[in-house]
């Protein structure tokens, strides 16, 4: 996939040209008297991550008018620079040195996926800039980033312990996991092995499989021998769909879980009813009722927002604060240095930027909870709460169980 | 550590049902290598191919498993011919290894014209999926059963058209030695045309009886082709028989590898008994003797 994007036809790459100048001229209309507040987006407009890119920048774009219109940070306005990712670490490190380099950014904000975020991270804080991401894998606040990164994605750890939660919740006693060869696998299964017991449950055991297989009877074989009355499937959609048809065939007729990236409306309409009723699915969940979530939802014209856009609505909104909360220069050290005193903590709630900016200028404490949730960061960066949304397969359809 | 002997007789169980599947794509590809000498990957994108069709006459015609399997051999097997007269023919003067390579990309762009077609999506036959059978501690699907039988009734079919049929005989000849069959006056052209379009159509088959037990997308093929290749192999590339044995000793080899070895690994068993094979017999197991 490397390989073909670097042919960019004539066309795309001056269609390419002409969205970026119209994307980073935008935020500069309503002019800027002092220096312009610098502030970088790297989202991934195409590769595997294209379906959600476009809105997350969309929302950051957003809020950034939203600013300047009500004047600002500071007095001075926002200034965006927006790049495509591709998905791809390598066009994504090229990306972000231009940002740093070129457009002397003091933060980026919105990387996607965990490969990338990893390549990127180095050249942020590095150079200290600061760097907000959506990527869930439990190795990226494990880099030795210095504070010049935070995340707002629940980690492996995170969501894994509330699936522990709500398995015990469910009385299940004995849990077997079907896990694909991933990063994830070993660390979901250590989490769960950490948490039922406390609920009175146990793990019974699990299968690492290779996912690129037609046909896991064996595993499921496997799985039966240890006669749980859980499964939980941590795969991809593919496998997913072979182990629930072949669980279905060996007559298991105990429970199963996955995550909700796996087992999806796609997979649902592509078995049978009575092979998928049942099945509980586990996604983390913006914080839906909040007014942050609703006037995005407006904004970005869906009743049901992508995590991922809401997210990066509150990067910005948390970058904005920050540098506000600071009061000097606009500096990823400054982000740094400030975050946590406008994202936690007992000041005053507030769930946008411009209501923020407001009450820091009157001198008042805040504690930002955004479209995504709480946004409180351990001091590695990960976020301290996040709700996951339980739903069960019912008909062919989700049905909202809980959300916890 | 004492191994239960009933999870042995399923491992060996679920070998043998893998092992025939495989079996007959894996006569596809060892039959081009025959007639042809080279090996053609191409085969992963007409299981592909063969399954999608299968899926068409099924899911949109409501045509039930075995006239699926029809439809998908003569789809693929037209496919095959089509793409080897169109791409792997004028490759053929420039030796093997240039023909593989160009088998490998023809394989990456019909598997893309297949996801431009179907898209990426899963795609399930339209068939009841039925609870397995048990017998004792063994169990057995009937849609395995059904596989089973229309794996065997190719294979008895390819053997009857090689053994008995004036044209399965010229096919052994020109894999036995080209010249002389051209001496006889055997149309080698003609045999290739042939060989392509019966061994693409078994491909084509072989896609359709994993996607009736599994499901199908455009890399359905892809993920076989190594497990297939493996199969030809360990068989003796080149022997019809040989892929038969190879097929169901891969089979049985991955799934017994499960007794000590995490299913992770299992794709390893391939690699490893290709390399066995190749060190210790490398004409593999029945030798290079088409028939």
């Amino acid at each position: 996939m490397l390989t073909r994007s670097a042919h960019l036809s004539r066309r795309t790459l001056l269609a390419g040209a002409a969205a970026a100048a119209a994307a980073t001229s935008l935020p500069r209309v309503g002019g800027a008297q002092a220096a312009a507040i610098r502030l970088g987006t790297l989202n991934p407009l195409t590769g595997s991550g294209g379906s959600y890119g476009p809105s997350m920048r969309k929302a950051m774009e957003w809020v950034a008018q939203e600013v300047n219109a009500a004047g600002g940070v500071l007095g001075r306005q926002v200034q965006l620079f927006s790049e495509d990712d591709q998905t791809n670490p390598e066009p994504a490190v090229r990306a972000a040195r231009k940002l740093i380099d070129v457009d002397k950014v003091a933060a980026i904000m919105g990387t996607w996926a965990s490969a990338v975020t990893t390549a990127v991270a180095p050249l942020c804080w590095e150079s200290k800039t600061f760097l907000t991401t959506v990527s869930g894998s439990d190795t990226i606040t494990q880099l030795p980033h210095q504070g010049y990164l935070i995340r707002t994605q629940p980690n492996t750890h995170l969501q894994i312990g509330k699936l522990g939660e709500f398995l015990v919740s469910l009385k299940v006693k004995r849990v077997f996991t079907l896990a694909a060869q991933t990063p994830f696998a070993v660390p979901s299964q250590k989490r769960l092995a950490e948490i039922l017991p406390k609920g009175g449950a146990e793990t019974v055991g699990s299968v690492i499989y290779d996912k690129d297989k037609t046909t896991f009877r064996s595993e499921v074989d496997q799985a039966l021998r240890a006669k749980p009355d859980m499964i939980y499937l941590n795969g991809y959609t593919p496998d997913c769909t072979i182990l629930m048809k072949e669980l279905f065939k060996a007559g298991y007729t105990g429970a199963k879980v996955a995550q909700g990236y796996a087992v999806n409306a796609k997979l649902l309409g592509s078995l049978p009813n009575e092979v998928t009723d049942g099945t509980y699915t586990a996604t983390p969940s913006p914080s839906v009722e909040s007014a942050g979530y609703k006037r995005l939802a407006k904004v970005l014209g869906t009743d049901d927002l992508d995590p991922y856009s809401c997210q990066c609505h509150d990067h910005i909104s948390l970058v904005l604060l920050a540098i506000a909360h600071g009061k000097g220069e606009a500096t990823g050290t400054t982000i740094k240095d400030h975050v946590r005193n406008i994202s936690q903590g007992n000041g005053v709630k507030v769930d946008s930027a411009v209501e923020g900016l407001k009450l820091l200028a009157q001198g008042k404490a805040i504690n930002y909870e955004g479209a995504s949730g709480p946004c409180d960061f351990t001091e590695s960066g990960d976020i301290l709460d996040c709700k996951i949304k339980f739903e069960q397969a019912q008909g062919g359809k989700f049905k909202f169980v809980k959300l916890i | 550590m004492s191994v239960p002997l009933d999870e042995v007789a399923q491992l060996v169980l679920n070998g043998l049902v893998a092992g025939t599947m495989l079996a007959v794509p894996a006569i596809g590809f060892t039959a081009i290598y025959a007639v042809l000498r080279f090996p053609n990957f191409s085969l992963a994108s007409h299981v592909t191919i063969g399954a999608f069709a299968g899926y068409v006459a099924n899911a949109a015609g409501g045509w039930p498993a075995w006239a699926a399997v029809v439809v998908a051999f003569v789809v693929a097997g037209a496919a095959g011919v089509v793409t080897d007269q169109v791409v792997l023919r004028p490759l053929r003067p420039a030796g093997a290894l240039t023909t593989a390579i160009g088998a490998v990309a023809l394989t990456i762009v019909l598997e893309n014209v297949v996801r431009f077609g179907f898209g990426n999506d899963l795609r399930g036959y339209e068939l009841p999926i039925r609870r397995d059978w048990q017998w004792a501690a063994v169990r057995i699907g009937p849609q395995q059963v059904e596989n089973l039988v229309i794996a065997v009734v190719a294979m008895v079919a390819v053997f009857a058209f090689l053994a008995f049929t004036r044209t399965g005989k010229a096919m052994r000849a020109v894999a036995d030695d080209p010249t002389l069959a051209g001496l006889k006056g055997i149309d080698a052209e003609r045999v290739a045309r042939l060989t392509n379009f019966g061994a693409m159509g078994l491909a084509g088959v072989g896609g359709v009886l994993l996607g009736l037990d599994t499901t199908i997308d455009p890399l359905t093929g892809f993920r076989v082709i190594l497990s297939v290749f493996a199969a030809a192999v360990v068989g003796g590339l080149g022997s019809i028989p040989g892929a038969v044995v190879g097929a169901l000793t891969i089979g049985v080899a991955e799934e017994l590898s499960l007794l000590s070895l995490a299913p992770a690994y299992r794709t390893a068993v391939g690699f490893v008994a290709i390399l066995l094979v190749l060190t210790l017999r490398p004409r593999g197991l029945l030798g290079e003797r088409a028939y």
